[in-house]
C-alpha cells in the first residue's frame, strides 16, 4: 500500500456545512472508499446539538493505523465546505498549500434574514483562504445539474468535483468512490452515480 | 473475520456481544447512545440467542438491571454519558461494596471539549471514589478489543469494571477486524446466592467488612492487570531523558507529535513511553520503571490531573526527584479536548525545544462567520408551546422578565434561544421542577412555570412533581410530550406509541399517570392549536395550586420520516406584504424572505400552520393533508 511511509500521511480532510446538507455523508463515503482500497482511516463527525440547521463538521484522517481523531490547525490537505459562512470555521485548519473547495451555498440564519446580523461576502472567504496560503476553489450551486427532472444530490456532485480538482484524487480512486456509493445508496444509486460523474466531468 | 468500518460505540457493542454479554441496558446520552442504538437496530445479532437489550427509564434503573443480572451470574453491560453516572452512582457504590458474580461493565462516555453540552466531568474521579477498576481505550479498534478484557477483569476480581471512552473515540468511525460469530453467548446457570453479609447493608459490621473486601478487590485487580499486560511500557532505545505517560485519546496523538517534534531537535528513539489503559488502579510498577529511566516525565491526559498526581506521589514514595510536566506546572490545561498540539506544547516545555507557536495556530476566520443559534426544527410542536407561553404570560398581564420559566434537558431547552427567549435555565434531568419550587418558596409573587420533555419527565421529573403535589406548590408544569427521546437521536421511551416500542412492551400514558399523582388542574392540548394552547396557559397562570399541561404532539422529524405531514402551507403572493412577522415570531427554518413575498421551503415545512397565527394579512394559507 502506497500510503505507509509517505511523510504526507495522514492525509487530512476537514468538512464543514449545515446539518441536513449531507456533509457527513460525504465523509462516510470517502471513509468507505478508502477502506475498500485497504487504506486505514479515522472519520470523526461532530453533529453538535441540532437535529438540523446547525453547524456540522467532520474530520477525516487517512493512511495511518493509529491516529488521533482531530486534525491540528494548519493540518488539513483538503477543506470541503458546503455553506459559505460556515466555511470560515474551517480556515484555521487549512494547511498552507492545501485545497479549499467551497460549494457556495448560502443558508442564511434567521437573524441575517431579519437584517439583525451580517453575512460574509464571498470575497471575505477568498481573502481568508489566501491569507492561509490555500488554493481557493469555489463552485456556484447554480451549476448543479438535474437528474430525471430533480436536482442531483449536491453533496455527491461536490465530491465528484473534489476527486478531479483537488489532491483528493491522489488518495482515493474514482472507482472506489463509485463502489462505496453503490453500497451506501441501495435506492438512489443512479442519481448519486450521476452526480459523482457530473461533478467529476464539470468544466470550470 | 471481516474488516468493517464501525464507530467507537458500535465497536464497544460488538465487543460486548463477543464477550457474551446477556443483558445490555442504558439511557440515551450523547456521546454514548450508539451502543444500545446499534444493538436495537441489529436484533438479528442477539435476539434469537437469548440476550436482552433495552433503553431503561434512567441510568440508575439501567445500572440496577445490569447489576441484578451480574449478581445472577451473567455478563452485563450498562451504558451512559457522564451525567448519567451521577444519577446511577448511589447504586454503583453499593454494588461496588457487595461485589458481583458474573461480569459487570459500566460504560461511561466523557465529553472533553463539550461537543454535546453539559459538564466536562471526568469519570475517572468516580472510579477513584468507588474503588473500582477503570479501563480506557485510545481508539475504535481498541474499544472493540478491550471489552472482553474488561469482562475478564470484572469476573476474576468479582468487581464491576468501568470502561471509559471520550467523544473523539466513541464518535469516530474506523475499520476494525471483527471476529465471527459476532455473538458468543455463554451458557450459564442462574446463580441464586443467599448471603446477607454480602447482599445487604444492614449494620456497621457488614458495611465495613464489605468496604475492606472492596479495597482488597482493587488490590487484586492490580496484579491481574499486570498479568494481562493491559498497560504498555516501551523504554527508549537510546538513553534519553524524556518519559511520556499518556492515556486514552491523548496517546493516539503521540506518534504524530513525536514526528513533528523531531523536526525541532527531538530524537524519538530517546523517548520512553508508558501507555496507560488501566486509569484506575494506577500502574505503579510500570510508572516506577518509567520514573527510574527518565529525568523528566510529560503526562498527557485530558481534563483532571489524576495520573499526574499519582505519578508525583509515586516519585515521592520511591525517593526519586523528577520534574513532572503536565497541568500542575501550568503547561497544559484542565479544560477542553486534546490534540497533537498538547503533545507538542508538552514536549517543547519539557525539553525547551523552540517550536514556533505559528505551527499550532491557523487563521481565526470563524469570527467573520454569521452567528447560527440553533432553534427548534420546522414543524416542531414545541414551537407552538413556546409561542403560547410567551402569549399567555403577556395576556396574564406580566412582562417576560417577571415570570420564571425553568428549563430542562433535551430539545425543550431550545426555547432559551431567539425568537422565543422563553426558558431561563438548564440544570440536569428533571431539575426544572425542583428549581421552580425553589423560586416559589423564595417568595416569587408572579407565576412560576417549569418546562420539561416527556423522556426527561419519565427519567427524573416524576419525584419532583410528587413533591410539588404534596406541598401544593403553586406552579405550572408544561410537559412537552413529542413521544420520543429526540435530541439524542430519536430513541423510544416509556411514553412512545406502542407501534414503535419493542414487541411485548406496554406504553405508559402520561395522560393517565399525572392525575394518578394527585394533580387536580390538568389539561391535555395539541400545541399546533395555538389559540387553545394560549388560552389554557392563561387559565393555568390564573389558577391556584399545581397545574400541569400536557402539550402533546409527535416530533415532526419522526412524523415526516414516515411521510406524515400535518398539512401544507402556502404563501398567497397577493396578500403577503413582506412584513416578516411570521419569521420574527416563529423563527421557523422553512421560512425565508423572497424578493417580493415570504417563501416556504416545502421540503422542510410539514404544514403545522403555526405561522398562520402570526400573519395579520391572512397571506398564509393551509391545506389539510
Amino acid at each position: 500500500m502506497q500510503a505507509i511511509g509517505n511523510p504526507e500521511y495522514p492525509y487530512n480532510i476537514y468538512l464543514v456545512g449545515v446539518g441536513g446538507q449531507g456533509i457527513l455523508t460525504i465523509g462516510e463515503i470517502i471513509s468507505q472508499a478508502v477502506n475498500l482500497q485497504g487504506i486505514p482511516v479515522n472519520f470523526y463527525p461532530t453533529k453538535g446539538m441540532a437535529q438540523r440547521g446547525g453547524f456540522v463538521k467532520a474530520q477525516l484522517r487517512i493512511g495511518k493505523d493509529l491516529v488521533g481523531p482531530a486534525i491540528p490547525e494548519k493540518g488539513a490537505h483538503l477543506i470541503l465546505a458546503m455553506e459559505r459562512s460556515e466555511s470560515l470555521k474551517a480556515v484555521r485548519y487549512l494547511k498552507p498549500g492545501g485545497d479549499f473547495l467551497l460549494w457556495d451555498y448560502i443558508w442564511a440564519p434567521t437573524a441575517v434574514m431579519l437584517g439583525q446580523a451580517s453575512y460574509p461576502e464571498l470575497a471575505v472567504v477568498r481573502e481568508q483562504v489566501q491569507n492561509a496560503q490555500g488554493n481557493f476553489l469555489v463552485v456556484s450551486p447554480s451549476l448543479l445539474p438535474n437528474f430525471e427532472g430533480n436536482p442531483a444530490p449536491d453533496n455527491v456532485f461536490l465530491l465528484g468535483i473534489a476527486l478531479r480538482r483537488t489532491s483528493l484524487g491522489k488518495v482515493v480512486t474514482f472507482s472506489a468512490v463509485e463502489e462505496a456509493l453503490k453500497n451506501r445508496f441501495k435506492r438512489f444509486t443512479s442519481s448519486n452515480l450521476f452526480a459523482l460523474k457530473a461533478g467529476y466531468n464539470l468544466e470550470l | 473475520m471481516s474488516k468493517e468500518i464501525v464507530t467507537g460505540n458500535e465497536a464497544l457493542a460488538l465487543g460486548a456481544l463477543r464477550a457474551g454479554a446477556k443483558v445490555i441496558t442504558g439511557y440515551p446520552g450523547t456521546p454514548s447512545s450508539e451502543v444500545i442504538g446499534f444493538l436495537l437496530s441489529h436484533p438479528e445479532l442477539w435476539k434469537e440467542k437469548g440476550a436482552h437489550v433495552e433503553w431503561s427509564t434512567n441510568e440508575k434503573v439501567a445500572f440496577e438491571i445490569a447489576a441484578g443480572a451480574a449478581w445472577a451470574g451473567q455478563r452485563a453491560l450498562v451504558t451512559m454519558k457522564m451525567s448519567g453516572l451521577n444519577v446511577a452512582f448511589d447504586s454503583v457504590i453499593s454494588i461496588a461494596y457487595s461485589g458481583i458474580n458474573g461480569g459487570l461493565v459500566i460504560y461511561v462516555a466523557d465529553d472533553p471539549g463539550v461537543s454535546a453540552g453539559m459538564a466536562e466531568q471526568d469519570t475517572r474521579g468516580f472510579a477513584l471514589m468507588s474503588d473500582l477498576p477503570m479501563l480506557e481505550a485510545c481508539s475504535v479498534k481498541e474499544a472493540y478489543l478491550i471489552v472482553p478484557k474488561a469482562f475478564q477483569l470484572s469476573e476474576e476480581t468479582k468487581s464491576p469494571v468501568f470502561l471509559r471512552l471520550t467523544t473523539a473515540v466513541s464518535q469516530s468511525h474506523a475499520p476494525v477486524e471483527l471476529e465471527s460469530p459476532y455473538y458468543l453467548p455463554l451458557e450459564r446457570e442462574i446463580l441464586l446466592e443467599r448471603d446477607i453479609q454480602k447482599y445487604t447493608k444492614a449494620g456497621a459490621l457488614i458495611c465495613m467488612a464489605q468496604h475492606r473486601d472492596l479495597i482488597q478487590r482493587l488490590e487484586k485487580s492490580k496484579e491481574l492487570i499486570r498479568e494481562m499486560k493491559l498497560n504498555e511500557l516501551s523504554l527508549s532505545k537510546k538513553k534519553g531523558q524524556l518519559g511520556i505517560l499518556a492515556s486514552g485519546v491523548s496517546y493516539s496523538y503521540l506518534e504524530e507529535g513525536l514526528l513533528l517534534a523531531s523536526q525541532f531537535g527531538l530524537d524519538p528513539e530517546e523517548v520512553s513511553i508508558l501507555k496507560v489503559v488501566s486509569v484506575n488502579p494506577f500502574p505503579e510498577e510500570e510508572a516506577g520503571t518509567l520514573l527510574e529511566n527518565s529525568e523528566l516525565i510529560l503526562v498527557l491526559e485530558e481534563l483532571e490531573p489524576y495520573m499526574e498526581k499519582n505519578l508525583i506521589l509515586l516519585a515521592h514514595k520511591l525517593g526519586l526527584r523528577r520534574r513532572i510536566v503536565g497541568k500542575l506546572d501550568g503547561t497544559l490545561e484542565r479544560i477542553g479536548d486534546y490534540s497533537v498540539r498538547e503533545v507538542l506544547l508538552g514536549i517543547s516545555a519539557a525539553l525547551g525545544l523552540k517550536i514556533p507557536p505559528e505551527l499550532f495556530y491557523g487563521i481565526q476566520a470563524e469570527k467573520l462567520a454569521a452567528p447560527r443559534p440553533i432553534t427548534v426544527c420546522a414543524g416542531c410542536p414545541h414551537r407552538g408551546t413556546f409561542m403560547a407561553i410567551n402569549n399567555g404570560i403577556r395576556k396574564a398581564g406580566f412582562k417576560k422578565d417577571q415570570v420564571m420559566v425553568t428549563g430542562d434537558i433535551g430539545c425543550t431547552i431550545l426555547g432559551m434561544n431567539p425568537p422565543f427567549n422563553t426558558v431561563w435555565n438548564e440544570v440536569s434531568m428533571g431539575a426544572s421542577l425542583g428549581i421552580a419550587q425553589g423560586y416559589v418558596h423564595a417568595g416569587m409573587n408572579s407565576p412560576v412555570i417549569a418546562t420539561i420533555g416527556d423522556s426527561t419527565f419519565f427519567h427524573a421529573g416524576i419525584p419532583a412533581l410528587i413533591n410539588a403535589v404534596q406541598y401544593q406548590v403553586p406552579l405550572t408544569l408544561i410537559i412537552m410530550d413529542n413521544g420520543w427521546t429526540a435530541m439524542t437521536g430519536m430513541q423510544f421511551n416509556p411514553g412512545t406509541s406502542e407501534k414503535f416500542l419493542p414487541q411485548g412492551s406496554k406504553r405508559v400514558d402520561l395522560e393517565k399517570l399525572i392525575p394518578g399523582l394527585g394533580v387536580e388542574n390538568f389539561w391535555v392540548v395539541d400545541p399546533y392549536d395555538y389559540r387553545k394552547m394560549s388560552e389554557i396557559i392563561l387559565k393555568a397562570l390564573k389558577s391556584e395550586g399545581v397545574k400541569v399541561i400536557l402539550a402533546r404532539r409527535e416530533c415532526a422529524i419522526q412524523a415526516m420520516r414516515r411521510g406524515e405531514r400535518a398539512g401544507k402551507v402556502k404563501v398567497n403572493p397577493e396578500k403577503c406584504t413582506l412584513c416578516k412577522s411570521c419569521l420574527t415570531i416563529t423563527g421557523c427554518p422553512a421560512l425565508s424572505i423572497g424578493e417580493k413575498t415570504m417563501e416556504i421551503d416545502q421540503t422542510l415545512c410539514n404544514g403545522c400552520g403555526l405561522c398562520l397565527f402570526t400573519c395579520g394579512y391572512k397571506a398564509l394559507e393551509r391545506e389539510e393533508p
